[in-house]
């Protein structure tokens, strides 16, 4: 029995081989830039003489990295935190009431969350400009939390239906009113499904491109997916190893994160739809 | 009484955002593609669907078409061709499942552009490291120049779509092979049927609605993805990797024909809803069953 185990690892590790090492490549090159000293960058070597991790501090002056990452720390802030604030509530009464226009109301969401923001973005550009809110990252905020509020709410609602009533049934019946239930009942069982959800919401606006792209015009409001696409983009001389470096700094921690909280996603998303 | 109003008090902010966010630029859409516009954005007289015949006469455009059209076929097919046995494989139970788990997910943990910007190094053909991998395997002999030429640019791009398509397909897939119950090969094993047959008898019949679910769901995604053609090539060389996102926003925003890109979104707009119709029957079909 252990021999068969052992044998069916070997076949399975040997025919995920190509995929796996593909799917590795590009994190190993990533790496392996970003270490290399500047003058090892454009010779097509794969290892560096020496790592030299201080390309990392040189990186972080040389692009600006900070305010970058302060720029998309401050847009992925107000996304998440608008629209937890905006859909726990419209979540709840989902989950809890039965009210006329509830069946529609759930496609719309279904829906919404399908249309990507690039078919809307000439529209969305001109009305912001409109307003005077071109390179406004507050703005930018905004709009991502208004196209994240369909997937929040969708989330949320799908964790609150698994919530059993019982308890909140049981509050009532001591005499708590409403309120006091939600409250001491019903939002503390919901914490880790609404910190899952804001976690997922931070992840979209942290990497959205395509609207960052089209309303941050100067260097100041630029978010680090725009800056690392702006140290590549229609420059004549790239510093491949800042690239590589800046890249894999924004990268990593939210890669960590995404890959820790994955299950629920898929659990809440798909699955929810397909339950 | 006040236990009425009261869910559409609550519903009311997240419903208004979210409709809002979509249909008033809409709106906006409509006007201009319906208008004679200056590059400034400035409305001129209503011109009915004079932007509409204007770029459907518009050869880039139908090049654009066709190669969304191949580059979503190719990208959809290439992940469910790829998912379906990675996800078998998964599923089964084998020392170091876990990490290779990890492992085939992490794509899905980066952004495109990031990706993206790492594979346009990557595939630098003086510098590249794709390049000096493949010449210390021997597979080539000299630099190819991946990016500078339609013929080698389309067909990496494609390929690196079905990469970061192939966590979530097969995430979908693993979703539903748990569902099956194992009870179901073992009566099928008791019956002689060979592995071959419990595929194609069990596996895949069971399979199925996943298997749709992540067809519909991948088309509308990959459909409009923008990120990895526009930061590696940006449609380039001379518009031959561009597919309709990437041509709408040259159309937009550097060329500056705001009719004719008014026009195009909404032509995609609706090519996205009849993509959503579907997967919402889908869904819902699934939720009722």
């Amino acid at each position: 029995m252990r021999n068969g185990k052992l044998k069916r690892s070997i076949i399975a590790w040997l025919l995920l081989a190509p995929l796996i090492v593909v799917t590795i490549f590009p994190f190993a090159v990533m790496l392996l830039t970003a270490v290399k000293p500047r003058q090892e960058v454009l010779s097509p070597t794969w290892w560096p003489s020496e790592f030299r991790w201080s390309n990392f501090a040189d990186m972080w002056v040389a692009t600006g990295f900070g305010q970058a990452l302060a720029n998309s720390l401050y847009v992925s802030g107000i996304a998440t935190v608008g629209a937890i604030l905006i859909s726990v509530p419209a979540a709840y009464a989902m989950s809890r009431f039965r009210f006329a226009g509830y069946g529609t109301f759930r496609q719309f969401l279904l829906v919404s969350q399908m249309i990507s923001p690039i078919v809307l973005v000439l529209g969305l550009f001109r009305l912001m400009a409109a307003w005077g809110l071109i390179e406004s990252t507050t703005a930018l905020g905004v709009i991502y939390m208004a196209f994240n509020v369909a997937f929040t709410v969708w989330m949320l609602q799908s964790y609150f239906d698994t919530i059993a009533r019982d308890l909140e049934e049981a509050a009532w019946m001591e005499g708590a009113g409403r309120w006091q239930t939600l409250r001491k009942v019903f939002l503390p069982l919901c914490v880790p499904a609404i910190a899952v959800t804001a976690i997922f919401t931070f992840i979209n606006a942290w990497n959205e491109f395509v609207v960052a792209l089209t309303m941050l015009r100067s260097q100041e409001s630029y978010t680090l997916p725009i800056q690392v696409f702006s140290l590549v983009a229609g420059r004549y001389t790239i510093e491949w190893h800042h690239v590589m470096a800046a890249t894999l700094l924004a990268t990593l921690p939210v890669a960590i994160l995404f890959t820790w909280l994955q299950r629920y996603l898929v659990r809440g998303l798909a699955l929810g739809a397909v339950k | 009484m006040q236990n009425r109003i009261l869910p559409y008090l609550l519903t009311l902010p997240s419903l208004f955002l979210a409709a809002v966010v979509i249909f008033w630029p809409v709106w906006d859409l409509i006007q201009i593609s319906t208008h004679d516009v200056n590059r400034f954005g400035q409305l001129r007289d209503f011109n009915g669907f004079a932007n509409y015949y204007a770029f459907l006469a518009d050869p880039d455009f139908l090049a654009a078409l066709w190669r969304t059209a191949l580059w979503t076929v190719l990208v959809v097919c290439g992940a469910l061709l790829l998912s379906v046995p990675v996800a078998l494989i998964l599923n089964t139970d084998f020392y170091g499942r876990g990490i290779a788990r990890v492992i085939i997910m992490l794509p899905w943990a980066v952004s495109l552009t990031m990706t993206a910007v790492v594979w346009r190094w990557a595939l630098n053909g003086e510098s590249g490291m794709l390049n000096s991998a493949l010449m210390a395997v021997g597979v080539i002999d000299q630099n190819i120049q991946w990016l500078s030429r339609a013929g080698t640019a389309f067909p990496m791009q494609v390929l690196i779509g079905i990469l970061v398509t192939v966590p979530f397909t097969t995430t979908i897939f693993l979703g539903g092979l748990s569902s099956i119950p194992d009870d179901l090969y073992e009566a099928a094993a008791l019956e002689g049927a060979t592995p071959l047959q419990q595929f194609s008898e069990i596996t895949f019949p069971l399979l199925k609605p996943f298997i749709n679910i992540a067809i519909v769901l991948n088309t509308i995604y990959v459909f409009n993805s923008f990120p990895i053609i526009w930061v590696m090539t940006q449609g380039g060389p001379a518009n031959s990797t561009d597919i309709l996102v990437t041509h709408l926003y040259k159309l937009a925003f550097r060329i500056g024909k705001l009719g004719e890109a008014s026009a195009v979104s909404l032509l995609m707009f609706a090519i996205l809803l009849i993509f959503t119709m579907i997967y919402v029957r889908l869904a819902m079909r699934e939720q009722r069953a």
